[in-house]
């Protein structure tokens, strides 16, 4: 495939920037994260050196996902998306159990988790469904692409993987209110979802229900489920202004805080490198999600618009959730912080999914 | 967006954009007031808290309580040992630094998970769990000079307790080990891998020996390796006792007894003070310090002899003629025995069909006998007749007047009382009334009777102090407690004295061999028999007889010079006489005692191997 030179101009360089460099900062992060005590010195744990080969096969994967013409995935959602389907059918016929779920399947040389695809390919259908909608949704329609998105989300719940299912439901959810809904469907969803909320409780297992217990009060058991919550709090606290510096975490070199180096990544570098560390990294995230809304804004169609809007509340969602739940606002949920935590698929599927709004970006300009 | 596409249904949706760039606003509100608030407006809190985080606090082990005897040699100390221990934490491959381990050590890898598993769940992740409490010198170099490959496995310095003379004080110090998780629960200051006193003393006194452990706080740096510490609270040492046994005593009496199997009490017959209290054989304390083998413990266990067995308080026996000064005592205290009224001793006397034999019947008995020379020379035929003229209710009442039959109360583990019988005793225990023939039995110290020698030595006390009932003490500032009086007057008291000397200085006493310059002595000698010897092994020479079936031999004595006096009790277990058997050893007590001479035993025959001199015995040195 030859690649105009326009594209090439087009590039959305900024975004490439931020990705890059909350990337790198992942990456020093996870430096530090991954020290491992020792009587004698310090010796690190490889994981920021597995982050960075998982980092450059995202961004190979980044490339891929930009070169051909995102509107090819138009013509190939449906069937993308009823190939995912039948992967997770096949999951729950042929998965491999690990830890009492059924969430992979076993390729040979790796495991692989179609609950991942399942979110790229909610996003896609998401985008092809809603830019055909002429009207902002009425129940006809919204029941329409609700019903679309359970169908994944949930034999993804059935395995049981509560969290992607509800990432999957939340990206299509937020594409929803995106394309807009009518006025009466939205003052309904506004009564409805906070007086149905409360009913979830009897769905949830019960170290779900402790988690959302112990969020409540994390007091009442400082040891025990409160541990992380009460450590993460006193890593990012002890932090003030300036932070400790790089590599004198006490919280994190020491081993107080537990899951530093995937899920409380955020806990280390706020211990680090302060209050102004953490505002930096925070207005980057911003950034890099409004270099987003640019994209949905000027995209040369609206598939464009709703692939970038989806990509967005891919990525807002995860960063809400997971600095949320650090920061103690939040019941703890196994969400990463996307380019920060350290996670290989995951790297690879941001950056993929980088690479799709890059793609969205640079044919904006292009005529059919 | 005037340049955005010219196809107006294309556009994106407004609203939308807006709820976008809404949320990411939102997003960074939330999260910049909340970061605020905690890193700037609670960041001291926190930091505080952080810092806290990095102090550890550790048990400071404090010191158990040194034992030394009353001339201050030390019995009991404390020494370093060096634990080796494992930090689940920082342990990367558990099974593989088992295996490690197992290698250095020798020892066998599966006892190694057995003690890893056992005490997994009650030492914490960051705590050394400890795998051996006591490595040996070159175990440890090996262990330093590899230390580096195998993170997770530490040394650690911990007190352990060695017995100087572990052998001698077995019995009185008993010993100190690993606290079990009934002994945890208990004493909520015992961590694991704490000793406790199991034993003895170590066991009585483990309160006061014990101390307080102190507390230090020391910071981590962030590769964990401590800073400067602090102590929040010094250790307390633990209590250190003085005991009242004299080592160089208690060392002459276990060589005197050798191997043979029984014990030896001194005790001040004014404190109750105990200078030596033997228990032989015996076994070494340290051996059960370091966690014995299960081969150890069953070959201790299932020794013949009994090594473990406290026998001045545990083992009780028939106080054979020793127990005649009980039942004078018990006549001249009810006022049925007047000390001049004599006896025609025959040899024997008859009670319905059965004869009772004086032991002086083949040479045709002592003839005419008074009290005194009834207890010098043991004449049981005087006896059979006082014990049917008191009968068991008055003789049982004295005796345990006597402080027989009932615990002396030492501060020891495990004491027995002993038995004195009574008729609901016998109806009780035996199911049969009470009859005549049991009198003559008691009176002359056989049948029922069981006496411990500590009780034996409580009682010469009391004969030669007045009657004083004196509870038998092990530390030498103890006080003295009086636990009863013998219901006897001076005088009476001063009767059965009398003859204990005249058993010594007598012409024709069992003691003789207990005479020694410038000191009053008296002395009583018993037998207990074993079994009824059967006239088959009546005829048999001493040491023809098998060693279980030959008589205990008893020796009750008292030594006196000015205001020092000491009751003497030996018990040679199947020693065949009393003086022949019990006699010398308390013979070198005294000598120690009173002339500082240390009398050796001679070397040429074990009293209980081979034959005694059966000529003294025909010439009536024995009974």
């Amino acid at each position: 495939m030859a690649v105009d030179r326009r594209l090439i101009l087009h590039i959305n360089w900024q975004l490439i920037g931020l990705t890059l460099v909350l990337f790198l900062a992942g990456v020093l992060n996870l430096y530090s994260a991954s020290g491992f005590r020792l009587e004698d010195g310090m010796s690190v744990a490889p994981f920021y050196q597995k982050q960075l080969v998982w980092g450059l096969m995202g961004m190979v994967g980044m490339i891929v996902f930009m070169l051909p013409n995102y509107r090819h995935l138009k013509t190939i959602a449906w069937p993308l998306f009823w190939f995912t389907c039948l992967l997770l059918l096949a999951v729950f016929f042929a998965g491999k159990t690990i830890y009492g779920a059924k969430r992979w399947l076993d390729l040979g040389f790796m495991n692989f988790q179609p609950s991942e695809m399942a979110k790229i390919c909610i996003l896609i259908i998401g985008a092809r469904i809603l830019a055909d909608e002429r009207e902002p949704l009425g129940f006809g329609r919204l029941a329409y692409v609700v019903g679309v998105g359970l169908i994944p989300a949930g034999m993804v719940i059935r395995q049981p993987d509560l969290g992607s299912g509800l990432s999957i439901l939340m990206i299509l959810g937020g594409m929803i209110l995106y394309r807009g809904v009518t006025g009466r469907v939205f003052k309904t969803m506004i009564v409805a979802i906070p007086a149905l909320a409360p009913l979830s409780w009897f769905f949830l297992h019960d170290y779900q229900k402790q988690r959302i217990l112990t969020f409540l009060d994390p007091a009442k058991d400082p040891l025990g489920s409160g541990y992380h919550i009460i450590q993460s709090q006193i890593a990012i606290g002890s932090g003030r202004f300036w932070g400790k510096g790089f590599l004198e975490g006490t919280q994190s070199q020491l081993r107080f805080l537990p899951e530093k180096h995937t899920d409380f990544a955020i806990a280390v570098f706020g211990e680090e490198w302060g209050f102004a560390g953490t505002m930096i990294l925070l207005t980057l995230f911003c950034y890099f999600l409004y270099q987003m809304v640019t994209i949905a804004r000027d995209a040369k169609d609206l598939f464009g618009s709703y692939l970038a809007a989806g990509v967005f509340f891919y990525f807002f969602w995860q960063i809400l959730i997971n600095m949320g739940m650090v920061l103690g606002l939040m019941p703890v949920v196994g969400i990463p912080l996307p380019f920060v935590s350290y996670g290989g698929s995951a790297t690879l599927v941001n950056f993929c999914l980088i690479g799709l709004v890059l793609n969205v970006s640079m044919r904006r300009f292009l005529f059919k | 967006m005037a340049h955005l596409s010219n196809q107006n249904e294309q556009q994106p949706p407004r609203h939308g954009l807006l709820l976008l760039q809404a949320l990411i606003l939102g997003l960074f509100c939330l999260f910049a007031l909340r970061l605020w608030y905690l890193q700037i407006h609670r960041g001291e809190v926190f930091s505080v808290l952080a810092r806290e985080n990095q102090l550890r606090q550790e048990a400071i082990f404090a010191p158990r309580g040194l034992i030394r005897d009353r001339n201050g040699k030390l019995l009991a100390v404390n020494e370093p040992a060096y634990a080796l221990g494992l930090v689940r934490e920082d342990c990367k491959d558990v099974d593989a630094t088992l295996e490690q381990v197992a290698d250095w050590t020798g020892e066998p890898l599966s006892a190694l998970k057995e003690t890893y598993s056992k005490k997994r769940r009650l030492v914490k992740p960051f705590e050394p769990l400890i795998l051996i409490p006591d490595l040996t010198f070159d175990q440890m170099a090996l262990f330093e000079a590899n230390k580096l490959e195998w993170p997770g496995l530490e040394i650690r310095i911990r007190p352990r307790r060695v017995y100087t003379h572990g052998k001698l004080m077995a019995h009185v110090l008993g010993y100190v080990a690993e606290a079990n998780e009934a002994e945890m629960e208990k004493i909520p200051s015992l961590a694991l891998g704490d000793d406790v006193g199991k034993l003895g003393l170590e066991l009585m006194l483990e309160e006061r020996l014990r101390g307080e452990k102190g507390l230090m706080q020391y910071e981590v740096d962030v590769n964990g390796r401590r800073l400067e510490g602090r102590v929040l609270k010094q250790p307390r040492a633990g209590y250190q006792a003085v005991l009242s046994i004299d080592l160089g005593l208690q060392e002459l009496i276990m060589d005197w007894l050798r191997d043979e199997a029984g014990s030896v009490v001194v005790m001040d017959a004014d404190t109750g003070q105990l200078l030596a209290i033997v228990s032989s054989p015996s076994f070494d304390s340290n051996a059960f310090t370091a966690g014995l083998s299960p081969e150890q413990w069953a070959k201790l266990r299932d020794d013949p002899m009994h090594p473990m067995q406290n026998r001045p308080i545990q083992s009780t026996y028939p106080p054979g003629s020793v127990f005649k000064h009980v039942v004078a005592g018990a006549g001249l205290a009810n006022g049925m025995l007047d000390p001049s009224e004599k006896v025609n001793c025959t040899g024997a006397t008859r009670l319905g069909s059965h004869t009772f034999r004086c032991w002086r019947w083949r040479w045709g008995g002592h003839g005419s006998t008074d009290l005194l020379k009834a207890l010098t020379e043991s004449c049981d035929v005087y006896f059979y007749k006082l014990g049917r003229r008191l009968g068991v209710d008055r003789i049982s009442e004295y005796a345990k007047a006597a402080g027989f039959g009932a615990r002396t109360g030492i501060q020891l583990p495990h004491e027995k009382p002993g038995i004195i019988p009574t008729r609901e005793w016998k109806l009780r225990a035996r199911g049969e009334r009470w009859q005549g023939g049991d009198d003559l039995n008691l009176s002359i110290g056989q049948g029922f009777t069981l006496v411990t020698p500590l009780q034996v030595a409580r009682f010469v006390s009391a004969v030669i102090n007045g009657g004083k009932l004196l509870k038998p003490e092990l530390l030498k500032d103890g006080r003295v407690t009086v636990q009863g009086l013998l219901p006897s007057r001076p005088e009476h008291l001063k009767r059965l004295k009398d003859a204990f000397v005249n058993t010594v200085d007598g012409a024709r006493g069992t003691a003789r061999r207990l005479r020694t310059k410038d000191v009053t002595v008296g002395g009583k000698t018993g037998t207990a028999q074993v079994v009824r010897l059967t006239d088959e092994l009546r005829k048999l020479k001493d040491h023809e007889i098998p060693y279980k079936y030959r008589d205990h031999a008893w020796m009750a004595a008292f030594a006196e010079q000015g205001d020092r006096r000491y009751a003497i009790v030996a018990m040679i277990e199947h020693g065949l006489h009393g003086s022949s058997g019990a006699g010398p050893v308390i013979k070198a007590v005294i000598e120690y005692l009173f002339h500082d001479k240390i009398l050796k035993k001679k070397r040429k025959k074990p009293i209980v191997k081979k034959v005694t001199n059966t000529a003294s015995n025909a010439s009536g040195g024995e009974e």
